[in-house]
């Protein structure tokens, strides 16, 4: 048999957002799998979205049912989900309890039960739920044990000769992976939901899968009446960066451009720190504006207030916010759950970038952003927060995006979250005081491969936005907070 | 299902339990034999739930309806119900000789409405009247008339 010849393995769709490039492109046809994890782990869930992806009235599906959950109370809660779709109940998708086999008689009957109602069915996709609760009944003396090792066995082989793809469900312990039906299963996927302080983050992870190459790590995904989403974990800088002409983006925000050498460099990530009122969600907004009104297209993350709060503010600035919104050119994103993660936030950001073909993403804050991911994950924020910009930028937009510095009057702190390293431009916005006045300045820190103003500019917030002064060349000591008038401007004024 | 409006197509759980009877009751009969249709009916349906929703799970279902049937209709008083046992429904002769085939046939009925609007209100009536349809169509149904019914009283 040459290479031509080989068995193809299809792969199935699992239907669950995420999953199918988890797995490396779907669930291999015919596998044998095991979905394991906690109780409220979301297997059941899980289950049922691959089964109403896949079942036919050529090809249905058989749900076996054990003990544990009632079905009553199973399909109760599960037609609540949008994927259950009742009509197939009963012609594509098939309900069969098992419980009287596993508690009255043995295992055997189990097994011939099965085998005869995937034989009169013919389904494509059977499904034991939960077949821990099989294990449980027989697993507790020796014989029982050697007795399940070749229930898996045999039930593995003729589900496969009946060219069905089976998973089981069960609930285990990471301590109980020697199970022989962690040895027969050609595929594992494993659910797991860990408590951080008052978060709760739930992960998924291919343990195995034969004949594919699956994503290594954890994922986060979320339950939505949807189902389960998964997040695939955004791999450390796959993608390159798509090299750009030395393309300048305006700022919209007069006097800036200026100060950055003619504008932002397309597809850079650009970050503008400042303390709170400064004024970086106008600036945020005015970049945004200016992309919009040179027919681009945009998408803003919103992290710190309610979208309809930050619309009315950028709208009250530039009314082409708003209309560009409506005309669908621009998508508010409003990510604010306090258990986010990373990934989930980047692939609702990345999905808008791609169907909008945006050319540039605000990301309105990354403080904002930090609090919203649940613990576990402002542990690792930097290196996620590498991932993300690398994967965004990758994709060739601009990404702006702002932070706030606490900082004492009399301290200047440039950047915030030790976060520098991921941008290409970083302008730093600051209070100081001038005769007695709170003056706001600005100024660029860092434009890779460009040259940019080294001036302290100051800088008004109007009712129409960011307008950039004139540099404070007559003073010392801006970056004290606490400037002074030079000593020969002093000297000049005394002898006035 | 309770609410059920047949002018928009679907059946309310009366209809639907009267024409489960119908269809379980031999037209030799007429309407002589109703009382042991529906214990019929009963009995396939106990016998097909269970296949989907367990053998405890389906006699939890009937002991609710009955015990809810029971407060409207005397008549239920001697019936029984037998979990995993054939037939399921048990007491029929002895209620239809005390209370005669139509008080046992009404009575049988407003159980099996009861039990049809429980399934609905449980998993949505076009789920419930689904399984329900499933047990009409069971290949096994009919398998031994109704006048083979063989109870233990």
């Amino acid at each position: 048999m040459n290479r031509d010849e080989r068995a193809v393995i299809r792969s199935l769709p699992s239907g669950v957002p995420g999953l199918d490039t988890v797995l490396g492109g779907g669930l291999p046809e015919y596998s044998f799998n095991l979905i394991a994890g906690g109780p409220g782990s979301g297997k059941t869930i899980l289950a049922h979205q691959i089964m109403f992806a896949n079942a036919t009235a050529d090809r249905p599906a058989l749900y076996f049912t054990v003990l544990g959950e009632p079905t009553l109370k199973m399909l109760r809660y599960q037609r609540q989900f949008s994927f259950f779709d009742s009509n197939r109940v009963g012609s594509a998708i098939h309900f069969v309890n098992l419980s009287a086999e596993v508690m009255e008689r043995n295992l055997e009957e189990v097994l011939q039960r099965i085998i005869s109602e995937t034989e009169r069915v013919k389904p494509g996709i059977v499904i034991v739920d939960s077949f821990r609760t099989i294990r449980a009944q027989r697993g507790t003396a020796e014989p029982a044990t050697f007795e399940l090792d070749q229930f898996v066995q045999r039930l593995a082989l003729s589900l496969t000769s009946w060219e069905v793809t089976s998973f089981l469900l069960g609930e285990y312990t990471e301590a109980e992976q020697r199970n022989p039906v962690f040895t027969v299963a050609d595929g594992i996927l494993w659910l797991s939901q860990a408590t951080d302080r008052n978060s709760v983050v739930r992960k998924l992870q291919v343990v195995k899968t034969r004949g594919r190459a699956p994503m290594p790590g954890l994922h986060t995904f979320r339950i939505t009446d949807n189902g389960l989403q998964i997040f695939p974990r955004i791999p450390e800088q796959t993608l390159t960066r798509r090299l750009q002409k030395r393309e300048r983006l305006s700022t919209g925000v007069p006097g800036m451009d200026e100060m950055i050498g003619g504008g932002v460099i397309a597809g850079d990530a650009v970050m503008l720190t400042g303390p709170a009122g400064s004024g970086k969600s106008t600036v945020a907004t005015q970049f945004m504006a200016a992309g919009l009104a040179n027919g681009e297209t945009g998408v803003i993350a919103v992290f710190e207030e309610y979208p309809e709060e930050y619309l009315a503010r950028a709208n009250a600035r530039n009314s082409e916010v708003g209309k560009m919104l409506k005309a669908g050119a621009l998508e508010l994103i409003y990510l604010r759950p306090l258990d986010l993660s990373v990934d989930e936030a980047l692939a609702a950001i990345l999905e808008a970038v791609e169907r909008l073909k945006a050319k540039r993403v605000v990301i309105d804050s990354l403080s904002g952003f930090e609090v919203a991911l649940a613990p576990t994950f402002r542990e690792d924020f930097r290196e996620s927060l590498y991932r993300l910009v690398g994967t965004l930028t990758a994709t060739g937009v601009t990404v702006f995006m702002t932070a706030e510095v606490s900082e004492a009057f009399s301290e200047a702190r440039f950047t915030s979250e030790n976060v520098s390293f991921i941008t290409d431009e970083i302008m730093v916005q600051r209070y100081v005081e001038i005769k007695g006045e709170l003056r706001r300045v600005m100024a660029v820190i860092k434009m890779r491969g460009s040259d940019h103003s080294h001036e302290f500019r100051s800088y008004e917030v109007t009712a129409n936005g960011v307008v950039v002064g004139g540099p404070l060349t007559e003073y010392d000591g801006i970056i004290t907070g606490v400037p002074t008038l030079h000593a020969k401007l002093v000297g000049a004024k005394r002898s006035r | 299902m309770s609410s059920a409006d047949p002018g928009r197509g679907r059946l309310s759980a009366q209809q639907i339990a009267r024409r489960l009877i119908k269809n379980r009751q031999p037209e030799r009969k007429g309407s002589e034999g109703r009382a042991r249709a529906a214990a019929a009916t009963c009995d396939d349906l106990y016998r097909e739930l269970s296949g989907w929703v367990g053998l405890d799970g389906c006699h939890a279902l009937f002991t609710r309806a009955l015990a809810e049937a029971r407060t409207e209709s005397a008549a239920l008083d001697e019936i029984q119900l037998r979990p995993r046992a054939e037939p399921y429904i048990d007491g029929v002769a002895k209620s239809i000789t005390s209370r005669g085939d139509a008080a046992t046939a009404d009575a049988l009925e407003a159980m099996l409405v009861h039990l049809v609007e429980l399934l609905g209100r449980l998993i949505g009536d076009d789920m419930a009247t689904k399984l329900i349809d499933r047990s009409i169509a069971a290949p096994g149904r009919g398998d031994t008339t109704f006048d083979d019914r063989r109870e233990e009283a």
